[in-house]
């Protein structure tokens, strides 16, 4: 072996090792039961017995407690120990008290919230990657709303980053149900102000008469955010629009487990949950942490 | 000196004493007849009508309002306090904390911090004789000078029970929290004296073996109905108006076949002594976790002819409801929202008439208004100007799932129904009538908003979830002026006045916002 390639090829180990680490448990070798299919079935049940009534159903946030996860990834600044930890000593200062759990079954929790977190990235679906890849410039024409890489249309959510963030059920589900929105707790607080992720088309009559259409991105009582069709992002004054038109519906088909052949959709879904990258682990610290200054 | 002077001189000390009795209030009189431009209690006055008599702003001039300043309280989350104003010194408070900061500026005058920091959201503090009031983490009740934040006195609570998020409320000299004695203990109202901490009474929202109230629970233990917001009082009645929450098991209601008095109801406690005096439940048999912690309104007007004192409230499980609040007569009942399936209608008693196949099931059972609720604690407002009732509505239907259908105990959840997703309105309602007069809608926000408030400026100050907040035309709810706050809203709003200046304050986020106009001084 070259030493130029051994190197890079030892600091990939290192780095993937480290990476692992960090994953698992923050400090020490990952648990075993983390990633472990039958510990994390074990864990699914002892949550709904445990955890639900207070951070609802698949730890979407509930009334009482707050989300651990919101269908897809979001950075909560918990280390699979940090949680580990949270669970065996509580938090201080909340309703959230020692749960009395032996260890063994608080990783089966670990390791259930821990796969509830994770993303497409983590599990990329099989297939051949190359022909997804031309399907989706191709036949699937994704490439004439979304973008990749800087490649591709504005209309529709960049897709540069979908595996890290999406899992991969919800990726099927936006290509082939109609109604793929997943509501989560209704008990559950918002924690800051979302964006729009529906993709409405609009059509906004100015008070000169002229159409603009587009895709909504934003709106309140008294004005519109939107991207037209000559992909620039617009602001209205709703007071000073004739009219406002937003469909229910957004433009993007959901039947393409139909409109590709069984092995095209494969294929496309092979590309899609390898598109992005798998994110650094969490800082320790309530909400990730303070950064150093340098 | 003449008789007459003596006259003279008799008429003009009288004035100096009615003169001088008015500026310096009693600490009772400051809660029973507060000065206008302060925001004494949770819901503004023992009314709670929330309801500002100052009138700076008015619909003439709202356009002119601007933000004042910002003052970020930190290591919380999304706040949901309601601040209390007294003296140009506002007091915000946390479980554990309590922030005193200049009310004309934002400036902190002094900060109380007992450990450890809690992001548990609370709703407000009480004033009483140069005290404020804090509740905490570990189940205390602790006083502190207004002066300088320093400890008066600190108590556990009797029982050491914990005391939720609720703003405590001081009347008759007594502060009244409550709590929840957890998932098998139920809901209860504590009273200590507000001068030395002393406790005086307890109330339980559920009932002993040796109680009438017990046989409605069909031979399962009493369990739920916590108290978890502040509520009403009427100081000539000496009556204590609260709401209290579902029943436990929340969501099934096999094993607590009957009522569960008095869970999902309106109490009205006896103030000196904590006995109940009446009830009104709103849901008996509740499996939808509604509540009925919505805060009662307290308005005395002319009724179908006749005077009376009403208790006005909007519940949760999409009802309005008007009541006699001296012997919790029911008087009307009609829904404040279109989309209502769970029951056909009300009684003559005002008890709902249940429709079928609304029980929360293992498949999900789809039922309007969802369990987020018509409408939700954030508090409602009424104006004596126009007699309209203000709320926040919430249209839309829920899906409530149970993962067990034989296990009372089995987990739960709620979920927005995709066929009626929820959409937030402002409504205005003729408080006599509960006909709907007009709406306004908060676009985008979808889940339980802020709290409302009126003025005797014509105006609804109008915050929204998705962060705006409006000023609207009490009477016509048209809106004339906004400002985007940056953040999730579900705090209700204050509005008092310092060296003349005119504020409304509202949390959102983890920031008070003021604003007054641009031109005031």
């Amino acid at each position: 072996m070259k030493t130029g390639l051994f190197i890079a090829t030892l600091l990939v180990v290192c780095s993937v090792a480290s990476l692992m680490g960090q994953r698992g448990a923050g400090a020490g070798p990952p648990n075993p039961a983390i990633g472990n299919a039958q510990a994390i079935a074990e864990g699914d049940a002892l949550y709904h017995k445990t955890c639900t009534a207070c951070h609802g159903a698949n730890g979407g946030g509930g009334e009482i407690g707050p989300a651990m996860v919101l269908g897809d990834r979001v950075d909560l600044g918990r280390s699979d120990s940090q949680t580990f930890n949270v669970i065996k000593n509580g938090m201080p200062g909340t309703v959230m008290k020692p749960q009395g759990l032996p260890d063994s079954d608080i990783w089966k929790l670990v390791a259930y919230i821990h796969a509830l977190r994770g993303t497409a990235i983590d599990n990329p679906l099989p297939g051949d990657v190359a022909l997804g890849e031309a399907v989706f410039w191709g036949k699937g024409q994704c490439g004439t709303c979304h973008m990749l890489a800087g490649k591709g249309g504005l209309m529709a959510p960049d897709l540069s980053n979908i595996a890290g963030t999406r899992k991969s059920s919800t990726i099927v589900d936006a290509l082939t149900k109609e109604k793929h929105k997943v509501y989560g707790s209704g008990g559950a607080h918002l924690r800051n102000l979302p964006t729009m992720d529906d993709y409405l088309p609009v059509h906004v009559t100015l008070g000169d008469g002229k159409i603009v259409d587009g895709v909504l991105l934003n709106e309140d009582g008294y004005s519109l955010q939107m991207i037209d069709t000559d992909q620039q992002i617009r602001s209205f004054d709703r007071s000073k629009l004739r009219k406002v038109v937003v469909e229910p519906k957004s433009l993007m088909p959901t039947d393409y487990d139909k409109r590709l052949t069984p092995a095209e959709f494969k294929d496309l879904m092979a590309f899609l949950t390898r598109q992005g990258t798998i994110p650094p682990p969490a800082p320790a610290g309530r909400g990730g942490g303070a950064q150093q200054e340098q | 000196m003449s008789t007459k002077n003596v006259a003279v001189l008799c008429v003009a000390l009288l004035v100096l004493c009615a003169g001088s009795s008015a500026q310096v209030r009693t600490p009772d009189q400051m809660l029973l007849n507060p000065d206008p431009k302060d925001w004494v209690t949770y819901g503004g006055t023992y009314t709670s009508q929330r309801f500002s008599t100052l009138k700076q702003v008015t619909t003439a001039n709202a356009s002119r309002l601007q933000s004042k300043w910002v003052y970020h309280v930190d290591n919380i989350e999304e706040g949901e306090v309601t601040p209390i104003v007294v003296n140009g010194v506002m007091y915000i408070s946390g479980f554990n904390r309590l922030d005193a900061i200049d009310a004309r500026t934002g400036n902190v005058l002094w900060r109380y911090q007992r450990p450890p920091v809690s992001t548990t959201r609370q709703r407000g503090t009480a004033f009483y004789d140069n005290k404020v009031y804090v509740v905490t983490s570990d189940s205390h009740l602790v006083a502190l000078d207004v002066r300088n934040g320093g400890v008066r006195w600190d108590v556990k609570s009797e029982g050491g029970h914990p005391i939720t998020g609720g703003a405590p409320l001081v009347a008759d000299g007594k502060v009244i929290v409550s709590g929840n004695r957890g998932p098998v203990g139920g809901g209860f109202m504590q009273a200590y004296d507000a001068q030395t901490g002393k406790h005086l009474w307890n109330w339980s929202a559920v009932p002993k073996p040796n109680e009438p109230a017990y046989k409605t629970w069909g031979g399962g233990t009493p369990a739920g109905a916590p108290i978890w917001i502040s509520g009403s009082y009427d100081p000539v009645l000496g009556l204590l108006y609260y709401g209290t929450g579902q029943p436990n098991p929340q969501w099934t209601g096999q094993g607590r076949e009957g009522d569960n008095l008095y869970s999902e109801s309106i109490v009205a406690i006896d103030v000196k002594t904590g006995v109940l005096k009446w009830h009104f439940q709103n849901t008996p048999h509740d499996v939808h976790d509604w509540d009925s912690m919505e805060v009662s309104i307290l308005v005395d007007a002319n009724f179908r002819g006749q005077p009376r004192k009403l208790l006005l409230h909007a519940n949760r499980n999409g009802f309005y409801y008007v009541l006699d609040r001296t012997n919790g007569q029911y008087l009307l009942g009609t829904p404040f929202i279109d989309k209502l399936d769970w029951a056909t209608g009300l009684s003559p008693e005002g008890r709902p008439i249940l429709a079928p196949g609304h029980e929360p099931s293992v498949k999900g059972t789809i039922t309007c208004p969802s369990t987020a609720g018509a409408t939700n604690w954030p508090p409602p407002a009424y104006s004596p100007d126009t007699g309209y009732f203000y709320v926040v509505t919430h249209e839309g239907c829920g899906v409530n799932t149970i993962t067990s259908s034989t296990d009372p105990d089995s987990p739960t959840g709620y979920f927005e129904s995709a066929s009626d997703p929820w959409q937030a309105y402002v409504r205005a309602i003729d408080a006599l009538t509960g006909k709907r007069i007009w709406e306004y809608k908060a676009v985008r926000s979808d889940h339980y908003g802020p709290g409302l408030m009126a003025t005797a400026g014509g105006i609804l100050f109008a915050p929204e979830q998705f962060g705006q907040v409006s000023v609207l035309d009490a009477k016509t709810g048209k809106s004339l002026w906004h400002f985007n706050t940056g953040d999730v809203i579900t705090a209700a709003p204050v509005s008092y006045s310092v060296e003349g200046q005119q504020f409304f304050a509202i949390m959102s986020g983890t920031n008070v916002i003021a604003f007054g106009l641009s031109d005031a001084n």
